[in-house]
């Protein structure tokens, strides 16, 4: 082990200055990015407000993302190291006292929980959201509004679970919450309340994260950087992001089903009223084993970056890696049973989800090998980060092996909920995605902080956690398979489960100071580590040829891409085609007023459209107040306080979206166009837009999907269906509800036609579609409200009033949306160059067509079918 | 390799606790079940201890190789053939075939298991309660509690279901664990090779008392469980003291009967408790946490909130003398 730079992380700060070469670690071999005389302009336009307001409104990427980490640690060391503290006290010795089962119960939920929800999520959507534009060539995030209100949401969600501390009715089911005893009949008080609403909050905050990750990723990169030449942390990002939409969504679905039925009387969990408790367990699942791989997956393509950088070797099989990861993303929703192995189902499923848990080992196989050649081609530099990635790479894969252990059927029902399991899990998390975030902590904050973290408290903070790791959760494997379940909180002396337990509650005291080194090593390199010039580590991806920090607008001359690892490869990181080398020089000279990013094509990576991004602004902070305010109101049981919020949410997502008023007339635009070949957009994206509404719909499928899902699976569960005395569905509903709907979608696309052409009919046929929208609501709603059954007399009544409910919903977002485009045509806004709301509006028109059509199949249509 | 694990699982086999001749291991198997289970283990032991130390090492090599060589950044060109070799052997064919014969076995094990128990089996029905078991056998007319009689040697079906949450029904040494719904009936077939006590518990978490809602496996032979039977089929023995015939009346009086059933003394069934008709002749009480002696019961009843926080069990005001004519009735129940 070299040590090549001596560690100055004690050096008085007096002693030292920035231009002192000793003190200044680059490598200066690698190309660095072009600076203009307009960088320092480009920085304040990009810059948030100064002072309390600026904090409040605040978008930009860079501060987002710091917050999120920062908030993601915070939850981190309260839910993650505090409370398992206080559990391994307790379990060190059988028989203790120390804390009753009811603050047991509180702390492993709790761990669990936060762990999983508010901490590895937030962290990862951070790292994010703060690298993205800098490794992609791009100056921002695609919404930043958007991820400003998923930091609000996220932040808030998790303190309105936190708060129920105060209230002391902390939740205590388990981060499963598995029903009935997460139900209104076993847990009565507000406990779970406090679980689901606020869980649930911060769930909202990962999906508007994960949305604004992916249309990051596909379309804003800097031109020439095809998908074939993106970072593999790009890469990992982009299966991370529809991996939770696809796996939080039905969660959301299952959260709201869960707490329509604490709190309104309805029956989906409880037997006895047509429900079942094992709906709970698929759609919790459904979610909570992607969430495993959700967290994984933005691990490996960080030790994707920190690796190559640190063995200086591009990475080995690029391919094999994207494969990989995209394999993990798709079979990760094939697995969820396996944690259902001792419910009872028939040994055919039993064997088909044991054979999908474990194929997934091939890809995570191919993933270790890769990383493996790398560093086998390479020449390592031992640095702290690196330590990070063998501890990562040594721990994770016996994770693995247990992980196909556990996926044998029958050994898994002995090790089910036994400790084997809970060792099983900590080598996955703490050894595949904690070491891998710590790698990337110390591998990227010389870049935003321009100073290196300190390599000799770096590697007593790895030795620490690492020996730490393994002394606790290896004898766990143990003590599970001598019979220890999970979530006791005292065992007998006579068990012989003592020695294992007392190992195990003495390695949290070396893992404890390890954690406490990191914090110190990050506060004190921050006021004194040493300067970091642009590529400290002699990294090959573009984050690392711009200043240490880099500017708020990241780029002043986008960079021209030629490779995955364009440091290395390129001499000159702005020469490309003339058209290109034209186009970005442009960039950075204009526009100097409005906040202008490139949108590239999603396969080829060449440029598409420049358009205006979104500036600061209050309303993501308003919205997310509107949606805590509606959960908390749940809480206090004010159903008014929910309508408020809900009325906040719409009012302040129409003022989110105002547009501004252009910047450039179209003439300007048309001239911009003419000479460079990219349409420009000063009033906002026609591309990015039709991205965001395309994911939007997504989203509102995969929810009408987890209804679905539901639907059927108490239709199954109860042979009778609908349930004796309740009268078929009304089919001449159906069919005019349905005809309404493709009226409205219709007469959207008509005036969006007409709009085109230049012709009038574009108010007429907005004004028609909102019309057609509301009769269709208004006829579903009649016949809600008409019904024989209420959605408390059976699971029957319960799923059809949740599901046309949703349906209202869909339809309400998308009247709103015709609203506000109406509103817009009819002053004039639009014109055949600038019709995005417009064309929008038509989409969401036909999309909510689709959903309620979906909709009045499943309720009104497949009673007859299914006879 | 194999030679190896034999030599780890003997130890094991060990080590595997014997503590108060009650068995809780899962790898010191006592029956069909976990025995297949554990050969299944050593099987996934042997084939993960391989694949760690085959990583470990390669690892190891790779990072020892160039270790420390300070080089500027090299920009050669992609990596040579032998890394993909490399990824494809060991990242793809390495672990499909690996993974083939762990599927094998692991369904060989599976088609074991679902193989219907012997036509006259016999059917204990277990229903669980937050937190103790209520075990009973529909065609033997006898029913108890947080105690599972069997005759060694015969299969014997557990059909499980839970009367409230859902729990799991675990006994290591004797086979893998199946949860207790409420919504449906599962079953397990377990049998245990010679009489012992077998250590039981509940897996899924299922509220505040789940540590302790322990029970036991009891395997008789033939002739022992016959007699287990026809004793559990005699009617509640009647107090032979004043003091005991005291605490009978005081069992009805103070409300105990209306939940706890005496065979002709209390029908219990107002909120569901376990069957007090042979209490004393269980080891324990309370989910395991106390002996079901009088000194112990005196406790329990006494307060059973200090014993095991959280029990629906309530608080029953009773003086001294009071208690002492109760714990003499139920010390009496054999």
């Amino acid at each position: 082990m070299t040590q090549h730079d001596t560690d100055r992380g004690d050096v008085p700060p007096d002693h030292r200055g920035a231009d002192d070469d000793n003190d200044w670690v680059n490598d200066p071999s690698t190309p660095l990015a072009r600076e203009l005389e307009t960088s320092a302009e480009l920085n304040a336009l990009w810059d948030d407000k100064p002072g309390l307001w600026g904090k409040l409104t605040a978008v930009q990427n860079d501060a987002i993302g710091v917050r999120m980490l920062l908030t993601g640690f915070f939850f981190l060391l309260l839910g993650g190291s505090l409370d398992s503290f206080v559990m391994r006290l307790q379990l060190a010795r059988p028989d203790s006292e120390l804390i009753g089962p009811g603050l047991y119960s509180e702390l492993f939920t709790n761990h669990g929980s936060v762990t999983m929800f508010l901490v590895i999520l937030p962290i990862f959507e951070g790292f994010a959201i703060l690298l993205l534009p800098t490794i992609l060539g791009s100056r921002e995030m695609p919404f930043p509004r958007l991820g400003a209100f998923a930091y609000w949401t996220f932040l808030m969600g998790g303190l309105l679970y936190y708060s129920s501390a105060l209230f002391q009715a902390v939740p205590n089911a388990g981060w499963f919450a598995y029903t009935p005893l997460s139900g209104p009949i076993f847990s009565p008080d507000l406990n779970l309340d406090f679980w689901v609403l606020g869980l649930g909050t911060a769930e909202v905050g990962a999906i508007a994260g994960a949305v604004e990750i992916i249309i990051a990723v596909l379309k804003l990169r800097a031109p020439g950087m095809s998908l074939t030449r993106m970072p593999l942390f790009a890469w990992a990002m982009l299966v991370f992001g529809f991996m939770v939409l696809f796996a939080f969504t039905p969660l959301i679905v299952g959260s709201l089903l869960l707490e329509l039925e604490r709190g309104f009387g309805f029956h989906f969990f409880t037997p006895g009223e047509g429900g079942s408790s094992l709906l709970w367990q698929h759609l919790f699942w459904i979610f909570g084993h992607p969430e495993v791989y959700i967290q994984f997956l933005p691990a490996t393509g960080v030790i994707s970056m920190v690796l190559p950088a640190m063995v200086r070797r591009r990475i080995a099989g690029y391919n094999w890696m994207v494969a990989a990861m995209i394999g993990i993303g798709v079979l990760s929703f094939g697995l969820w049973a396996h944690h259902m192995f001792t419910v009872g189902l028939p040994t055919i499923v039993l064997a088909f989800f044991a054979s999908a848990s474990m194929v997934i080992a091939i890809p995570a196989a191919v993933q270790i090998f890769s990383w493996v050649a790398t560093i086998w081609d390479g020449r390592v530099q031992w640095k702290t980060p690196f330590l990070f990635v063998v501890g990562f790479l040594s721990t994770f894969v016996v994770g693995g092996i247990t992980g196909v252990m556990v996926a044998a059927v029958p050994f898994d029902e002995q090790a089910h909920d036994s400790y084997f399991v809970v060792g099983h899990l900590h080598y996955v998390l703490i050894g595949g995605v904690a070491l891998p975030m710590f790698a990337g902590i110390y591998y990227w904050f010389p870049k935003f902080t321009g100073r290196m973290m300190s390599e000799r408290l770096g590697k007593w903070n790895f030795w620490l956690l690492f020996a730490g790791i393994h002394v606790t959760f290896f004898p766990m494997h143990i003590v599970g398979l001598l019979g220890m379940p999970r979530r006791i909180y005292t065992y007998p002396a006579d068990s012989g489960w003592a020695i294992y337990n007392l190992i195990s509650s003495l390695g949290v005291l070396l893992i404890l100071p390890g954690l406490g080194l990191f914090i110190v090593n990050v506060y004190r390199s921050y006021r004194y580590g040493r300067r970091a010039g642009p590529n400290p580590w002699g990294a090959g991806t573009l984050e690392w040829a711009l200043p240490s920090p880099p500017a708020q607008h990241s780029w002043t001359v986008p960079p021209i891409v030629h490779s995955s690892s364009p440091l290395w490869d390129q001499d000159d990181l702005h020469s490309g085609t003339e058209r290109q080398e034209k186009l970005v020089n442009a960039m950075g000279k204009w526009p100097l007023k409005w906040r202008a990013v490139l949108v590239v094509g999603t396969g080829d990576g060449e440029p598409e459209e420049i358009f205006r991004v979104a500036d600061t602004s209050v309303w993501p902070l308003i919205t997310a107040l509107g949606t805590v305010g509606i959960f908390a109101s749940e809480l206090l049981k004010f159903r008014l306080g929910a309508v408020a919020g809900a009325a906040l949410i719409t009012f302040a997502v129409i003022m989110w979206n105002r547009p501004n008023p252009p910047a450039m007339t179209e003439e300007e635009e048309l001239d911009f166009e003419a000479e460079h070949g990219v349409p420009v957009r000063a009033s906002g994206s026609i591309v990015i837009a039709r991205w965001a509404l395309g994911i939007a719909l997504l989203f509102l499928s995969i929810a009408f999907g987890s209804f679905v899902l539901a639907y059927f699976y108490l239709r199954i569960e109860n042979p009778v269906w609908p349930p004796t005395d309740v009268a078929d569905p009304s089919i001449p509903t159906a069919v005019f509800v349905v005809a309404l709907m493709v009226a409205a979608a219709l007469s959207a696309a008509y005036g969006r036609r007409a709009l085109l052409a230049g012709r009038r009919g574009i108010v007429a046929g907005l004004a028609a579609a909102g019309v057609a929208g509301m009769a269709a609501g208004g006829v579903l709603a009649y016949d809600l409200w008409t019904l024989s059954f209420g959605s408390s007399d059976h699971s029957y009544g319960s799923i059809f009033h949740a599901l046309a409910g949703f349906a209202l919903v869909v339809l309400f977002i998308a009247f709103v949306m015709s609203a506000t485009t109406l509103y817009d045509a009819i002053r004039g806004q639009f014109t055949p160059r600038r019709f995005s709301p417009v064309d929008n509006t038509v989409r969401m028109w036909i999309g909510a067509s689709v959903i309620i059509t979906g909709t009045i199949l499943v309720l009104y249509a497949s009673p007859y079918l299914m006879r | 390799m194999l030679a190896g694990c034999a030599v780890i699982r003997s130890q094991f086999a060990l080590a595997a606790t014997w503590n108060g001749g009650v068995v809780r291991s899962a790898l010191n198997p006592q029956g069909s079940a976990a025995r297949r289970i554990e050969d299944l283990w050593w099987i996934l032991f042997g084939l993960g201890t391989f694949v760690a130390i085959f990583v470990g090492v390669v690892l190891w090599m790779a990072v020892r190789r160039n270790s420390g060589t300070q080089s500027p950044i090299e920009r050669r060109d992609d990596h040579t053939g032998s890394s993909r070799h490399w990824i494809l052997g060991a990242g793809v064919i390495g672990p499909a075939i690996i993974i083939v014969i762990v599927f094998v076995v692991t369904v060989r094990t599976m088609y074991a298991e679902s193989q219907r128990p012997d036509a006259d089996a016999l059917i204990v029905d277990v229903t669980g309660h937050q937190w103790w078991w209520e075990v009973s056998y529909p065609d033997l007319a006898v029913s108890t509690a947080n105690e599972v009689h069997i005759p060694a040697g015969v299969d014997v079906e557990i059909h499980l279901r839970s009367a409230d949450v859902i729990h799991s029904f675990w006994v290591p040494a004797l086979a893998g664990k199946r949860d207790a719904l409420p919504e449906r009936t599962n079953t397990l077939t377990i049998d245990a090779d010679h009489p012992g006590t077998y250590a039981g518990r509940c897996a899924e978490f299922c509220g505040i008392q789940h540590a302790n809602m322990d029970f036991v496996v009891v395997a008789h032979d033939a002739a022992s469980f016959e007699a287990w039977i026809d004793a559990r089929r005699a009617p509640a023995a009647n107090p032979d003291s004043e003091i005991g015939a005291a605490g009978a009346e005081l069992f009805v009086a103070r409300g105990c009967g209306s939940c706890h059933a005496v065979d002709g003394l209390a029908t219990g069934g107002d909120e569901p408790a376990p069957d007090l008709t042979h209490l004393a002749s269980r080891r324990a009480i309370a989910g395991g946490l106390l002996a079901s002696t009088g000194p112990d019961l005196r406790t329990w009843i006494a307060d059973p909130h200090a014993v095991k926080p959280g029990v629906l069990m309530p608080d029953v005001a009773l003086t001294d003398t009071e208690l002492d004519a109760l714990v003499a009735y139920l010390e009496s129940l054999r």
